[in-house]
């Protein structure tokens, strides 16, 4: 099965999945540089969306790299792809530090709603071109639908908390996350 | 397979791959997955875009991060040197390829410079020598047009007096302490004017305390016609007017003259032959 390889940084190591996962199964540092070079970057654009501080974002990646290397056993090939498993550990650490005690206290005044708002105002900076048409195209999918993605996969709502905030039954906002990451598909595949 | 259907549409998928699920609803779209090739092939697909998307937004993160994790995992990178990497990179980067650039500039337009000024220097150099030695090509010049002046009047004026009435020449001859020495006075016949020729004398040498002095023998008696050196610019010189005279002498005095001849120091003597 092979990976999008060549959509990854520049040069460098780059393995098949079926290798990478071998590899950092049995703990090979080679797996850690390939990894690095070949996800390092999308795994920054995901964290990014979520925590835009560009440090705390760059610590997020380290800490995500290292959770990568040391749950290495618990991934497992036949439940998804090594690529989902990795993002969810990003997505995972990132909304933990959104969440947490001191990035909230670092953050006076910015409650998760004003985080919203904030992001919103911010990503418009920080966004790269590439990103802008993306950023387009969630923009051109329905505004129900758009909503629901924003909250889910850039902004680290639950689809429970994204039901409760947008008041509609919890089928109503996984129908309309289907229909936004369908758009993407055709799009993408 | 309605079932299947329905189970794909209801958006569940999307949210395992999304991470959005309890153990128990994950266990459950496994077994799904593993049950109904579709359902694998609809998750796999919605990670494929998820992935897709992810790779379409990623951002480059710092250049010191992969080291700070792979030392945190314990790998030795070859070029692992504690690196200062500042915090705005690209601008420094930009300013310190601008300075570069000055840099070199500058050290180029230096040695230019120095070349430059070097060339400069040795023509500079060869310009003074040259210099040098064509001012004292023409000071030779100079002192060989004043003698060749000099010598030039002083036979012009032995020419006019050989060729006029008015004039007496009177040749002083050597003494026994001087039997070489001789020289030319003219005296004129109407205004009594006395005249010397530098060109046409042959002294002993004298020293810078000692010069000539001229004395007319008036009956008996020495009378100073004043002194001259041996260095002169005009080949012809006036001395001190005299009435009547029965010889000339010169003789060696202090510079200055002297009010009486020192008579042992007499070089030359003629007496008058009119």
């Amino acid at each position: 099965m092979c990976i999008f390889v060549n959509l990854a940084t520049t040069k460098k190591i780059s393995l098949s999945e079926d290798e990478l996962v071998n590899a950092l199964k049995s703990q090979d540092t080679v797996a850690i540089k390939a990894l690095y070079d070949m996800y390092s970057g999308a795994l920054l654009g995901v964290i990014s969306r979520i925590v835009l501080q560009t440090e705390v974002a760059e610590d997020l990646l380290q800490e995500t790299f290292l959770k990568i290397w040391n749950s290495a056993g618990s991934y497992d090939p036949s439940k998804g792809r090594l690529f989902t498993w990795m993002m969810n550990i990003a997505r995972n650490l990132s909304i933990d530090k959104l969440r947490s005690k001191d990035f909230k206290n670092a953050n006076k005044n910015q409650d998760i709603e004003n985080n919203v708002s904030f992001i919103d105002e911010q990503k418009k900076v920080s966004f790269n071109a590439d990103t802008l048409g993306l950023k387009e195209l969630v923009t051109k999918l329905k505004p129900d639908f758009k909503d629901v993605l924003d909250m889910v996969y850039f902004k680290g709502y639950t689809h429970v908390e994204a039901a409760e905030e947008l008041n509609l039954p919890l089928g109503t906002v996984k129908t309309r996350v289907r229909m936004a990451i369908l758009e993407l598909r055709k799009k993408f595949n | 397979m309605e079932e299947v259907k329905a189970y794909i549409e209801s958006g569940i998928l999307e949210l395992y791959v999304l991470g959005q699920l309890s153990a128990t609803e994950c266990n459950e779209v496994e077994a799904m997955a593993a049950k109904h090739p579709e359902v694998k092939a609809e998750i796999t697909a919605i990670e494929l875009a998820m992935e897709a998307y992810a790779f379409e937004n990623a951002i480059k993160p710092s250049a010191n991060i992969e080291a700070k994790i792979l030392a945190e995992i314990g790998v030795e990178q070859q070029d692992n040197d504690p690196k200062i990497v500042p915090l705005y990179q690209q601008a420094n980067d930009s300013k310190i390829r601008a300075l570069r650039f000055a840099l070199v500039a500058c050290v180029a337009l230096l040695v230019v410079s120095v070349a430059a000024l070097y060339s400069v220097y040795n023509k500079l150099t060869i310009a003074n020598d040259q210099i040098t030695t064509l001012s004292s090509n023409n000071e030779q010049f100079a002192r060989t047009v004043n003698k060749l002046e000099f010598d030039n009047s002083g036979l012009q004026n032995r020419v006019d007096m050989t060729e006029t009435d008015e004039w007496t020449t009177v040749k002083l001859a050597g003494v026994a302490a001087s039997p070489d020495a001789k020289m030319l006075v003219y005296w004129n016949k109407t205004n009594k004017n006395i005249l010397i020729n530098h060109a046409a004398m042959d002294l002993p040498k004298t020293d810078k305390t000692h010069e000539y002095q001229l004395w007319a023998l008036v009956d008996g008696k020495p009378v100073s016609l004043g002194v001259f050196g041996e260095n002169t610019k005009e080949a012809v010189q006036q001395m001190v007017t005299i009435q009547k005279a029965q010889a000339f002498a010169v003789t060696i005095e202090p510079v200055g003259g002297s009010v009486n001849p020192t008579m042992e120091k007499m070089v030359v003597m003629g007496g008058v032959s009119i």
